[in-house]
């Protein structure tokens, strides 16, 4: 490491090594690192090979920004693509370069290159196209492309939470910490958020004084005012990285303030928005600009001041503009010689002149090319008058000027405008509650830029502009230079998509003027870095071959994310069991202890399937049993989840008959009447039963799946369609759980069980409701039926199922009750032809379809959907019905499967919806829709199976057992 | 733990459901209720019983489960007038309380709500989303009250397990 | 992530709300209406580049359907919420 640290210097703590393995070399580096900054002071410069042509590539920027140092982090937390420049050096970090093998410096890959004239932009596409693209992209794919894929999932831990401020601040430089300071001093809610390890963002990277002292002294002063504030939220490596509606922004913190803890996701709802997002710098397009050693001028400061890394010997400085001038002056003081300032302009301003008295300066210079492939050992430079001259050097820093950072603000839709002075796009209007501040804003210089932020800040706390520190830095001016042409080499304008001018070029002449077009052709702008060294190099080089002005040329758009963002940050906790939760009923642990197989059955409810006997009953055997046990003796069911509503209200009654079909307001109380309600369009919504408890009240039920949208339907018709109206809707879903008790032996448990009220046919009949007390818990009876079968609904508060549950299984015992699961229970609703949402109710059936027409009460004046399914019945056509189908052969049938005329490879007629093997029948059996099914009864129609195989069906009426319902009403 | 904070699951309380006017509510259940909190989203105590405002024309009065029985003889939901509904509905919400010093960090993570002193007072009830579900949340001494639909508690009690770390 | 004002909560977040779409006109009386009126009402939504009012339900709130009016090219909410439809 000797010679490439300096001595003194730098935020490093050089007490704390840390080691470090990079493609499977062990190095040192110190605790303030990053990875990028580790490399360089270790000398290792090739650090990956490029995405399209195996180009050696090394460290560029020292930011967010960098396009060429992609590393793959390698161990339990591995990812790919990472940015070394983001990369905070770890002990023990493992990492290894991307897409070379098998090394960095000696690239197999590589031998792309010999090729690379004939493969330019578009040139995949427009060349493995026959037979076909699929062919062809597998090999390409290995070949071309970044990072492999972790091979495990992520081990970290994630969090997301929620923040509300008056206003959030994005970028902790200068401008931001000022805005930020004068808000929390006028009493706002603050939240400050800064991607960078520390507060400071550029004073970090220059040698600048505020107030007469180190900038540094400034920034801690005033990050420990915020940190004082009660009112401030001070985040650093957090990076704001999306712009949503209503100022709601998203923000990753990388390093949370607490052990265990991968990272944070933050969504921040901001009165007021200020982006302080700085300004990034961009590159020249040049012959070879993209060969390790070539770097921005300004991240040569930031390893200078922040790392204290100088392993370069020998620097040339190439600029269109002022700022490099400081990193000329910042270099040789750090005792690197410089042997050349290269300014494209023929006029360099004075002060800028002053700063490197002394240093040679080449005024209306140009560097037209790099000499070496893996090192840079030197340059080409060209004087006006086109003489070439070499210069060597280790280093060439490049500046071609400042992009304000826009992203955010272009995010939340505020327009741009080009600055002609500045050669950058600037914010100009906004559309959410949000200004830009300092350099973001064009403040490129230090006393504008806090000058931006105190008056920016002030105006969101409704204040006037307080005064700001002293501060003085070197004003910037510059002339756009983009490219720099000449007949050999490849000059990049993307290094991470290796597209380079030529490609831009190529585009041109290809028809794509337009910058969007441009930027998809050539995929310029696209890589993880979003292009953020190289797309105003794009639009500049753009402008000047189609002789425009780069603010008529435009930026493309600008989207989330503005850094890479892990998953797990987005997702937060919501991950594993919590990413899809299930909701239990009381009885879902006994279910569970009796070995059900659970899963879900609607509305995330997890409930028993079925109950093998022994761990290796076969399903079939298993649904089998509790179907003869419901058929023949007695089963239990939990139906707990079924939705279920109370409603009341001076209008309640007639509520419930504009919304139903048929007519509730005409049931006496304790009786109960099955319904359909349709939307207006004539659909079906739902199904269940309604019962009037008294002369006000009513309990409302439907299916378990349907329970939010059928609240949200009752809800949408009180308060929207009929406002007047008095209705009060409760669900009561959670209120009431149930043991449902079915089978020709459900009075007999009933009776075991003890009830306080009269069991008898008679007394109390089907389609009834009492309440009273059974097993001596407060109960809510219902004689409704989904089986076929004598049923008892036992309601009961939940906190009483597991009682009554145990009470039922030993009422029943001795008639050999079982529990019954959801696949028994569909086996015997198909028997007798019930419904099923979802199934059946496929989203076109209307009533009649499915033989419900006796639900539709001629009548009523008026009901949601009836005008709607007469004018549909008026106007003819074919409907799709329910029937009964019968699988000649006793074979199962695919629900879903096409009904085809004739089992041919025709348009269906038809489709099945549900096939079980049935316990009365003892063989197969189904429902279909059929086009024109009530009139095809005893015809044949045919299955058509997925490679052609056609199983012939007799059509029958959609029930298969008990067709006069006797036994239900037993 | 990752946050200061104690999450405590509470017994099942008393809850019944009331809809309809202030003044008609109050003409029938007279002193069993709490005095009416004054603003929308917010709870008045009296000792026995909270009366929360969470919406138009409705409340829900939350107490101890021994009291369940002498509340639903005094309110009877069956006989209640035509134009105001009372509904028993303890059973549906199953209650965590969240205390400690940095309650506030798991309500964060939890809501939506902006919880802070300043627009979520120390009367504050309301219903919101926590966790992907419907939830309610009140203000409690030193913390939070965050229920759920009793299905919901299982995975309620996984997620603040793994909030609070 | 929309900001909504609920005329009974204040301002929300969107992921308390659920979207019913945009407001039809009334219901029309389907005795006083021709089979061509009834289909155009059904089908027919309002679907402007421009402000739209529409219908949402505080689902994971305080159960209003309230409507508002919001700007399809900025999501700016143009008018207050309204509890009467």
């Amino acid at each position: 490491m000797t010679g490439k640290r300096l001595a003194t210097g730098g935020r490093i703590d050089r007490n704390r090594p840390l080691r470090f393995t990079f493609d499977g070399r062990g190095y040192t580096g110190f605790a303030g690192d990053t990875l990028a900054s580790a490399l360089l002071a270790n000398g290792v410069r090739t650090v990956a090979r490029s995405f399209k042509y195996h180009r050696p590539r090394g460290v560029v920027t020292a930011g967010v920004e960098e396009p060429a140092a992609l590393v793959e982090l390698l161990g339990p937390d591995a990812s790919g693509n990472r940015q070394a420049t983001t990369v905070p050096l770890t002990e023990g970090l493992a990492a290894r370069s991307v897409n070379c093998w098998p090394s960095p410096r000696f690239d197999l890959g590589a031998v792309v290159q010999l090729a690379a004239r004939a493969i330019p932009a578009g040139f995949y596409y427009k060349t493995f196209k026959w037979p076909g693209w699929a062919l062809y992209a597998p090999a390409i794919r290995r070949a071309a492309g970044l990072a492999s894929a972790p091979d495990h999932p992520p081990q970290g831990v994630y969090e997301t939470r929620h923040a509300h401020c008056d206003l959030l601040v994005a970028g902790a430089g200068p401008a931001g910490l000022m805005a930020a300071l004068v808000a929390a001093r006028a009493g706002l809610r603050v939240v400050l958020a800064d991607e960078g390890v520390e507060a400071g963002g550029a004073l970090l990277s220059r040698d600048l004084l505020i107030d007469g002292a180190p900038a540094r002294d400034w920034v801690a002063a005033v990050v420990a005012e915020l940190a004082a504030a009660p009112l401030v939220t001070h985040l650093q490596q957090a990076s704001v990285w999306g712009y949503r509606e209503h100022n709601y922004l998203m923000v990753t913190e990388t390093a949370p303030d607490r052990p265990g803890l991968t990272a944070r996701g933050w969504r921040v709802r901001a009165g007021h928005v200020i982006t302080a997002t700085g300004a990034l710098e961009r590159g020249i397009a040049f012959a070879e600009n993209d060969r390790p050693g070539v770097m921005l001028a300004g991240s040569v400061q930031t390893y200078l001041h922040r790392n204290a890394v100088a392993p370069w010997r020998r620097a040339v400085v190439f600029t269109n503009n002022n700022s490099a001038y400081a990193a000329a002056a910042d270099l040789a003081a750090a005792g690197i010689v410089v042997a050349a300032i290269i300014d494209s302009r023929d006029q360099v301003p004075e002060d800028a002149r002053a700063r490197v008295a002394g240093l040679p300066l080449r005024a209306g210079h140009v560097v037209t090319r790099v000499l070496g492939r893996a090192g840079l050992r030197g340059v080409c430079v060209a004087s006006p008058d086109g003489a070439e001259a070499r210069i060597d050097c280790d280093l060439l820093a490049v500046s071609g000027g400042w992009n304000p950072s826009v992203h955010l603000w272009s995010q939340a839709r505020g327009t741009l405008r080009y600055d002609a002075d500045l050669a950058a796009f600037l914010p100009d209007r906004a559309v959410e509650n949000v200004t830009a501040a300092g350099a973001a804003a064009g403040a490129l210089g230090l006393p504008d830029a806090l000058a931006s932020g105190a008056e920016v800040g002030a105006r969101v706390a409704g204040l006037p502009a307080p005064a700001v520190p002293q501060a003085s830095d070197l004003p910037y001016a510059i002339t756009p230079l983009w490219q720099v042409a000449h007949p050999r080499g490849k000059a990049f304008v993307d290094l991470q998509n290796d597209v380079t001018v030529a490609d831009v070029e190529l585009a041109l002449r290809e028809g794509y003027a337009d910058v969007e077009l441009v930027k998809r052709y050539t995929t310029a702008g696209m890589g993880l870095d979003q292009g953020k060294t190289g797309n105003v190099t794009v639009i500049g080089t753009l402008a000047q071959a189609q002789g425009r002005a780069p603010g008529e040329v435009g930026t493309t758009t600008f989207r989330a994310p503005w850094t890479p963002v892990a998953f797990g940050a987005i997702a937060g906790q919501r991950d594993g069991p919590l990413a899809l939760p299930w909701r239990e009923t009381p009885v879902t642990r006994w279910n569970i202890d009796r070995g059900a197989m659970m899963y879900e059955a609607g509305a995330r409810w997890r409930r028993p399937g079925y109950f093998p006997a022994t761990p290796d009953e076969p399903m079939a055997e298993a649904i089998a049993r509790e179907c003869r046990a419901v058929r023949f003796g007695v089963g239990v069911y939990d139906g707990s989840p079924l939705a279920k509503f109370e409603i009341k209200g001076p209008d309640a009654a007639a509520f419930l008959d504009h919304l139903y079909t048929n007519r509730m307001s005409s049931l006496k109380p304790r009786r109960g009447r099955y319904g359909l309600m349709l939307t207006d369009d004539g659909l079906i919504l739902d199904d269940g039963v309604c019962f009037r408890l008294d002369a006000a009240r009513w309990l409302v039920s439907g299916s378990t799946g349907h329970a939010e949208a059928l609240h949200r339907h009752l809800e949408y018709q009180r308060q929207t369609s009929r406002p007047g109206w008095r209705v009060f809707i409760t669900p009561v879903t959670e209120q009431w759980a149930n043991a449902t008790i079915c089978g020709p032996q459900a009075r007999a448990v009933m009776q075991a069980l003890g009830c306080d009220f009269d069991l008898s046919a008679q007394a109390f009949p089907f389609m009834q409701l009492r309440e009273g007390h059974v097993a001596g818990l407060p109960a809510r009876v219902l004689r409704v039926s989904f089986t076929g079968e004598l049923s008892y609904e036992v309601n009961v508060a939940p906190r009483h199922l597991p009682a009554l549950w145990q009470q039922v299984m030993g009422a029943g015992a001795p008639h050999g009750i079982l529990p019954v699961g959801s696949e028994a229970n569909h086996v015997l609703r198909v028997e007798k032809g019930f419904l099923s949402l979802a199934h059946e109710v496929d989203g076109t059936a209307d009533p009649h379809d499915l033989g419900l027409g006796w639900v539709m009460a001629q009548a009523k004046p008026d009901h949601l959907g009836q005008r709607a399914v007469a004018i549909r019945r008026a106007g003819g056509g074919v409907r799709r019905e329910l029937v009964g189908v019968i699988p000649e052969g006793d074979t199962p049938l695919p629900e879903g499967a096409p009904l085809t005329p004739g089992g041919q490879r025709v348009a269906s007629e038809g489709f099945i919806t549900a096939c079980v093997r049935s316990v009365v029948q003892d063989r197969w059996l189904g429902l279909a829709l059929l086009d024109n099914g009530h009139a095809r009864h005893g015809e044949t129609a045919h299955v058509r199976l997925q490679g052609g195989q056609v199983i012939p069906v007799r059509v029958a009426a959609p029930i298969h057992y008990d067709p006069e319902g006797e036994r239900l009403r037993s | 733990m990752r946050y200061d904070v104690t999450i405590t699951p509470l017994p099942t309380m008393a809850l019944f459901d009331l809809k309809g006017r202030a003044e008609a509510l109050r003409d029938w259940a007279g002193a069993a209720l709490p005095p009416f909190p004054d603003r929308p989203n917010s709870a008045c105590g009296d000792g026995q019983g909270i009366l929360m405002w969470l919406g138009p024309e409705h409340w829900i009065l939350r107490a101890d489960l021994d009291r369940e029985q002498a509340l639903e003889a005094t309110l009877r939901p069956a006989e209640a007038p035509p134009d105001l509904s009372i509904v028993r509905v303890s059973d549906t919400l199953a209650f965590f309380r969240i205390t400690g010093p940095e309650a506030d960090a798991i309500l964060a993570i939890a809501c939506p709500l902006d919880l802070h002193p300043t627009r979520f007072g120390p009367d504050g009830a309301s219903f919101t989303r926590a966790f992907g579900v419907s939830a309610l949340v009140a203000q409690y001494t030193e913390g939070f009250d965050l229920a759920v639909a009793r299905s919901y508690a299982p995975m309620l009690t996984r997620a603040l397990a793994e909030a609070a770390g | 992530m929309l900001l909504i004002p609920c005329p009974f909560c204040g301002p929300r977040d969107e992921s308390e709300f659920i979207c019913g779409g945009p407001v039809r006109p009334p219901r029309p009386d389907p005795a006083q209406t021709s089979d061509a009126d009834w289909t155009d009402w059904l089908i027919q939504a309002p679907n402007p580049v421009g402000p739209v009012q529409e219908h949402w339900w505080h689902a994971r709130g305080c159960g209003v359907w309230l409507t508002l009016w919001r700007d399809t090219r900025s999501h700016e909410i143009v008018a207050g919420a309204s509890d009467d439809g």
